[in-house]
């Protein structure tokens, strides 16, 4: 559906975490309930148009409140759980897709985004029904992980 | 304060990095989290700048940006949209709404703060604080001259003062310089081969870092060519070579905006007196007279309603001497302040020879016009 979905998902999550975090993301193997008894936080945002799906950006607890605290410029003790953390994640995960849609836009694959939204829970996954693709992808920075998982309808269903 | 910039995005996490972008700046920041509250902070408000966020609930920012534009009391305020989406229809969409500029995120903060920068007049918060420093307190100068004569020169003439000055004989040089030590003022030869004095000038203008540095140009008194250019381009001012030490030393100030006036003006024991030092000229004059209507005031405010003028280490009376002296008496009859004289014989005897100082009456000392003045004026403490 898309061939250099992999190449653009890690160009977008290597600026993304680059620019807003100065933090190198390195592409990892995708390992199978990878730390999934720890409650994981997922900013979610949608695409409508030519080409329609999901994004889930997700990562444990711990990790998004340390991403928050350093877009904020704050100390890990400063942020408070909920709010705070929901809105970064969701920000985050609309920024990425963000980057995503304007490429696949120039490409003359048009769509608009949804208003993020964030999920919480722990023994996080996200199941794939049928008639949709699912890809997911996997990066690290010091130990910490993050998932991008795309669910991309095909784009002859979706453009009716 | 300085400029308001208002931030409109639903994200409370790009609205507080956009705070923090300008935590080190002397501006105001007003949030709001979509169109609707976005226009009423901005009538509300008058900002002169909106950061406006793209995608938004209740009134996105195309909407708000048009509701702006048909605004006559609003349609000025400048623009710059920011957006997750870099697409060229996009971006060409966003230059259709009539924005100033657009920002596509992910941004780095120094992005974010330098094309603001470029709209508005944005001073960082210790430029804002170094205003009222004091012309006798530390300075970093840094002079761009291939000769070292001159930058010798300008350390002679600044000998005595608690500035420190350091040399660069290229603009390379003088660029890796700024990069490592922002300097309160710089000084730079608009002689210098290719240009490149001026070109060192725009891109020291163009740079965040230094972009309100005070800059003077250094020209040979007859290089009127490279002085108009100079002025054309915006150099705070030109220093002329040979150097003057007075005239740096007056530029100098002028740029800072030093306080000198703790140098002419002290109280002592119930009185103001004005000093004026041996080496008085046309520019300790206007010195003094920029800080004599405020100092006189602040003294009658306080309390202090009488004035010594010292003029005992001046050997000379001249036209610029006198003049200052007529408009501090005349200073002091419209503030109804007392006011006494102190002056050698040799300045008490000129000023006879002039019709407006004939009836100048001079003390030999401070102590003898204190008391003058205190018979004329008894104290009401």
């Amino acid at each position: 559906m898309i061939d250099d979905l992999d190449q653009m998902v890690t160009m977008a999550v290597t600026e993304l975490f680059g620019t807003m975090l100065h933090m190198q993301m390195l592409r990892v193997p995708v390992q199978e309930g990878f730390g999934n008894n720890e409650t994981h936080v997922a900013g979610v945002v949608g695409f409508i148009g030519k080409l329609s799906g999901v994004v889930y950006v997700y990562t444990s607890q711990s990790f998004a409140r340390r991403i928050t605290a350093t877009l904020l410029g704050m100390e890990n003790s400063e942020v408070e759980e909920g709010e705070m953390v929901n809105d970064a994640m969701g920000e985050m995960a609309n920024m990425l897709v963000g980057q995503m849609k304007s490429r696949l836009t120039d490409r003359g694959i048009p769509c608009v985004l949804t208003i993020p939204s964030v999920v919480r829970g722990s023994h996080f996954s996200v199941e794939v029904i049928t008639s949709t693709e699912g890809h997911v992808f996997s990066f690290e920075a010091e130990g910490n992980r993050i998932f991008v998982h795309f669910l991309l309808k095909p784009m002859d269903q979706s453009q009716h | 304060m300085g400029p308001k910039i208002l931030t409109v995005d639903d994200s409370r996490t790009i609205r507080m990095i956009v705070t923090r972008a300008f935590k080190g700046f002397a501006c105001e920041i007003l949030e709001a989290s979509d169109g609707v509250e976005g226009l009423t902070v901005a009538q509300r408000e008058r900002p002169d700048i909106i950061l406006l966020d793209l995608t938004m609930p209740v009134m996105d920012g195309a909407e708000m940006l048009a509701k702006l534009k048909a605004d006559p009391e609003l349609r000025a305020i400048p623009v710059v949209m920011l957006t997750a989406e870099s697409g060229r229809d996009n971006v060409l969409r966003i230059a259709r709404l009539g924005v100033r500029d657009y920002l596509v995120k992910p941004f780095k903060e120094e992005l974010i703060v330098e094309r603001v920068g470029r709209i508005v007049d944005l001073k960082s918060k210790s430029d804002v604080v170094e205003r009222v420093k004091r012309f006798d307190d530390p300075l970093q100068i840094l002079v761009v001259d291939d000769k070292p004569a001159i930058v010798e020169q300008v350390q002679v003439a600044l000998t005595g003062l608690p500035w420190t000055v350091q040399g660069a004989a290229q603009a390379g040089q003088a660029v890796d310089c700024c990069s490592q030590t922002v300097p309160d003022i710089i000084l730079i030869s608009l002689s210098l081969p290719e240009s490149a004095g001026f070109i060192l000038f725009q891109m020291l203008r163009a740079s965040m870092r230094s972009k309100s540095i005070p800059i003077l140009g250094l020209s040979v008194k007859t290089a009127n060519d490279e002085q108009a250019r100079a002025q054309q381009l915006g150099f705070t001012a030109i220093v002329t070579k040979p150097i003057d030490v007075a005239d740096l030393q007056t530029k100098i100030s002028r740029a800072l905006n030093l306080d000198t006036s703790y140098r002419y003006f002290q109280r002592r024991e119930g009185v103001l007196v004005l000093l004026l030092p041996a080496g008085f000229n046309q520019a300790v004059a206007a010195d003094v007279t920029t800080h004599l209507r405020n100092k006189v005031c602040e003294a009658v405010d306080a309390g202090l309603n009488r004035l010594i003028i010292d003029m005992s280490q001046i050997k000379t009376a001249d036209v610029t001497l006198i003049r200052l002296g007529l408009d501090t008496l005349q200073l002091c009859t419209e503030l109804g302040v007392s006011r006494a004289l102190v002056g050698s014989e040799a300045v008490s005897r000129e000023c006879k020879n002039y019709a407006e100082t004939m009836d100048w009456k001079f003390s030999d000392s401070i102590e003898q016009a204190l008391a003058d003045i205190n018979e004329k004026t008894p104290t009401t403490a």
